[in-house]
């Protein structure tokens, strides 16, 4: 089966998750980045490249509130990351299709 | 585990993986567990059944007894205690335009439990009978008051799996109305009983078509 037709940014295990875990919020709300953390179970380095990765695709935006310590980073998806992963879901269907 | 490489997917493994990613983030940020609506089935069963118990035999009605009202505050309490634990797990960390809509959609229904002590005080005033005022009115009109906002704020946001247990609800405290005082708590009790088993049931058949 050839994975051409799926999108490259979603389709990684780690990237995949981040993504169909922030489209199970509702439209608009963001997700903490330690709650996030906590539910993918990856070391903060790890999150941060991927989440850099699906934010420099327009996939999800991050905000960062307050300094040092006390600073809290909140991630949400974006339409176009909602609509890849649409797309994404589409594509896997196809390829899986009359299995 | 899963994550912490970053090579290829087969797309079967794709499937898989978001499938179940969709599965845990749905549980985890879920306001209303299935362990949650169970233990509220039983409480509410538990507490409308004693009230029931409480006054089926009374010819003329006086009233649940104290003992039977004191079940039920403490039921009460404790289903409280419980949502509130839920929810805050569920919520943690996460902000936006869906949580300012539920602190508002919160403050409406809290608001519409008042009317019915507000109607059971006025009728107490006006020297109504024990039939009105600790029967009928406080069980009926809370199921009626409050399903009905619940009702509205479901149509308005299209969520039909709350609709129709807020029908369900509005439904038993219409029927509540008309079958006497004592009859009143076993119907509003059965109500909400259903009215919670169907808001339980909705997702898993949604899940279950798609």
């Amino acid at each position: 089966m050839s994975t051409d037709a799926l999108d490259p940014v979603i389709h990684a295990p780690a990237r995949l998750r981040i993504v169909a875990m922030l489209a199970a919020l509702p439209r608009g709300d963001s997700l903490s980045f330690t709650r996030l953390q906590d539910m993918l179970n990856l070391t903060p380095g790890n999150l941060i490249t991927h989440l850099r990765k699906l934010e420099d695709a327009g996939y999800l935006v991050s905000e960062t509130t307050g300094n040092g310590r006390a600073s809290h980073t909140a991630i949400a998806l974006t339409a176009e990351g909602r609509a890849a992963l649409d797309i994404y879901t589409d594509a896997l269907r196809d390829l899986l299709g009359g299995l | 585990m899963h994550g912490t490489q970053d090579d290829g997917l087969d797309p079967r493994e794709a499937a898989q993986l978001l499938a179940e990613t969709t599965r845990q983030a749905r549980r985890q940020f879920s306001f209303s567990p299935p362990w949650i609506s169970a233990f509220m089935g039983a409480v509410i069963l538990a507490g409308y059944a004693a009230l029931w118990l409480s006054t089926r035999a009374q010819h003329p009605y006086k009233g649940p007894s104290v003992g039977a009202i004191g079940l039920v505050y403490t039921a009460v309490a404790v289903t409280i205690a419980v949502s509130v634990t839920v929810y805050r797990r569920a919520a943690a960390g996460v902000s936006g335009p869906s949580v300012r809509q539920r602190q508002i959609e919160g403050i409406a229904i809290l608001v519409s439990y008042l009317g019915s002590p507000l109607i059971q005080g006025a009728l107490k005033h006006d020297h109504a009978g024990n039939a009105l005022v600790y029967g009928v009115i406080p069980a009926a009109a809370p199921l009626i008051i409050v399903g009905t906002t619940v009702l509205g704020i479901a149509a308005s946001k299209a969520d039909w799996s709350q609709f129709s247990a807020a029908l369900v609800v509005v439904i038993g405290g219409f029927v509540a109305v008309f079958v006497g005082p004592s009859g009143s708590w076993l119907a509003a009790g059965i109500g909400l009983f259903f009215g919670v088993a169907v808001h339980a049931a909705a997702p898993r058949v949604r899940l279950g078509r798609s």
